[in-house]
């Protein structure tokens, strides 16, 4: 299983996709979640320029900071990765390839999920690393106070992060397997984040046996889940693609919902690619 | 295409590395790909599969890898099912277009294979150089022309050491010359006692490199054996060319040794032996018929090719041979 997921490493960090998506999320995370709002707070009248969105920016609500953008660009982002992880194994009819090695369909299978799981490790850890460099630069031309955020928090931060990513990247690989391709899958993917999920959540609101579902849906499990570390509600309901207006749920059961659909997600996954025939 | 997984049994031979029993595959239930196959290839041999494009070779070599899975019957590779680790970790095999990362070089997809399969990478090295690719192995895949795919292709069905070779169509759009190339390195591949089960339309390419042949045709089996034995069964014949085929098919007809005698415009096609050439061209001219042309025919594979593949609406192929083959 080792040689299997150096060799899904190796494919993965070859992939010039991979890195663009990498850069790209970093890139995105440091401007959305500083370059911007910094920017809008210098130039912003005085009804704009409150203290809190200053505070956001500090390096003590760095978690929070970053972790607003999670749920999902960084969702999004990931769930492409996922994607083209697996989907585009059909597009190049390597999954032949791979299946006529010696290890079953299961293991290398598992190979590139797990190699997708490391993966995901530098966006999280890039994403906070970026937010660590712009923070202090901020608090430093602000001249405000250059406070951590406790290690521990950094860590149930990281965690969170990877676990959000790590469900949305699932979500990716499932629609890959099951669309046996990538365009499709990614067209899927992001009219979920974007729409559907919106739709269902209003949908069920409206019925009262449908509206325990709302607490299962993905982004509202990875909005809450953020939101408990320190990344601002009103900052999800703000307008935006993805936005998000609740209901939130607690911590312990946002981790628990996303733990349970990562392994849904990639269990399903796996049985659908295990019965079918490769072509 | 799904159906629930029914791995094939395995069945105990050590005389064959493939074996086969009533092997059927359907597409949507409906469409047969392949159909009561028993397909018997033996330790060492070099086994060509021949057929017509859609007869079913490559379903057939599908449901070997395990990439395909059987609607009926039993198969049994290299001593175990088909796409079991235990039997994929002793074939190697190429099946129709060589398919690897067009991002990764040729050297790097052989590595991640290698990875894949648990082997030393130092046989990377070794499998490129047999192929005549080491001096590409580090551009990118995306950049092979199609012969270099299809060399890389079988370096990465080398790099096992394999116990069997499958490989589907491995002259695909070579040149003359690499096809030869091709050719040459299949034989030697062959030698010893590693056993190479090579799919193909390409009569040369068969006639040339395989020890026994097997013909399918409508996923069906219909005739396996040496190529001599093949042409055994479409028999030598002699050639006349006259222009009064008329008054020579009777004569001919009551000519002692001669079993059957086909018209085809001024051509007659005679059943007989070779040895009797000489006397029935001395008794079409002391009967004065004129004789333009004389040929002894031997048949190529390729007209017992076309003989066994043609009329692909008859439910009822020739299976003399195949016959044959089971009964000895």
């Amino acid at each position: 299983m080792i040689g299997s997921i150096r060799a899904e490493l190796l494919v993965l960090s070859r992939r010039a996709a991979t890195w663009v998506l990498l850069g790209c999320w970093v890139a995105l995370a440091a401007f959305f979640g500083y370059i911007l709002p910094y920017i809008t707070w210098r130039n912003g009248d005085a009804g704009n320029r409150g203290d809190r969105d200053l505070l956001d920016m500090l390096p003590e609500n760095l978690v929070g900071n970053m972790l607003g953008g999670f749920p999902f660009f960084g969702g999004v982002l990931v769930l492409i990765l996922g994607v083209l992880a697996v989907g585009s194994d059909y597009g190049w009819s390597t999954w032949k390839t791979l299946f006529t090695q010696k290890p079953g369909r299961l293991q290398v299978f598992g190979a590139k999920v797990i190699a997708l799981g490391i993966w995901i490790v530098p966006f999280v850890a890039l994403s906070f690393l970026a937010g660590a460099i712009a923070s202090p630069i901020i608090a430093n031309t602000e001249n405000a106070a250059m406070n951590w955020p406790d290690a521990w928090l950094i860590v149930r931060g990281l965690a969170a992060g990877w676990l959000v990513m790590a469900t949305w990247a699932a979500l990716g690989v499932l629609l890959g397997i099951l669309s046996r391709g990538t365009a499709l899958a990614i067209g899927l993917g992001i009219l979920y984040g974007l729409v559907v999920e919106g739709l269902i959540s209003a949908l069920f609101d409206q019925v009262s046996l449908l509206k325990p579902v709302i607490d299962f849906l993905l982004r509202a499990n990875a909005y809450s889940l953020v939101t408990v570390l320190g990344a601002s509600q009103e900052q999800a309901q703000a307008n935006g693609p993805g936005a998000f207006g609740g209901p939130f749920v607690g911590g312990m059961q946002a981790t628990i919902v996303l733990g349970l659909e990562l392994l849904a997600f990639v269990g399903i996954a796996a049985w659908t690619l295990r019965r079918r025939d490769v072509s | 295409m799904t159906h629930e997984p029914s791995p094939p049994t395995a069945i105990t031979s050590n005389d064959y590395v493939i074996e086969t029993r009533d092997l059927g595959k359907r597409f949507d239930n409906r469409i047969v790909a392949v159909e009561h196959l028993d397909l018997r290839v033996r330790r060492g041999e070099v086994y060509g599969f021949l057929g017509p494009n859609g007869a079913g070779k490559t379903t057939t070599l599908r449901i070997l890898l395990g990439l395909s899975k059987p609607t009926s019957g039993t198969a049994n590779v290299t001593g175990a099912a088909p796409g079991s680790p235990e039997s994929l970790a002793r074939i190697g095999a190429m099946i129709e277009t060589p398919a690897f990362y067009p991002f990764l070089s040729g050297h790097d997809n052989l590595r991640m294979l290698a990875m894949h399969a648990g082997i030393p990478e130092s046989r990377i090295d070794d499998a490129l150089d047999q192929v005549d690719l080491s001096k590409r192995a580090s551009d990118k895949f995306g950049t092979y022309s199609l012969g270099m795919k299809q060399r890389l292709g079988v370096a990465a069905a080398l790099i096992k050491n394999p116990e069997l070779l499958i490989l589907d169509e491995p002259t695909n759009g070579l040149d003359p010359a690499g096809m030869a190339e091709m050719r040459t390195l299949i034989r030697t591949l062959g030698q010893g006692d590693r056993t190479v089960l090579l799919s193909s339309h390409m009569m040369t390419e068969v006639e040339q490199v395989c020890d026994r042949v097997g013909v399918i045709r409508a996923g069906k089996l219909v005739a396996e054996g040496t190529i001599d034995e093949l042409r055994g069964h479409h028999r030598e014949s002699l050639l006349v060319r006259t222009d009064a085929p008329d008054a020579a098919q009777l004569l001919l007809a009551a000519t002692p040794g001669v079993s059957g005698v086909d018209i085809d415009g001024n051509q007659l096609r005679i059943a007989t032996t070779q040895d009797l050439v000489p006397e029935l061209n001395r008794v079409l001219v002391q009967a004065g018929i004129p004789v333009a042309e004389l040929l002894w025919h031997r048949p190529s594979l390729e007209d017992v090719f076309f003989d066994l593949t043609r009329n692909q609406d008859d439910d009822h192929p020739s299976t003399h041979q195949h016959e044959m083959e089971r009964a000895a």
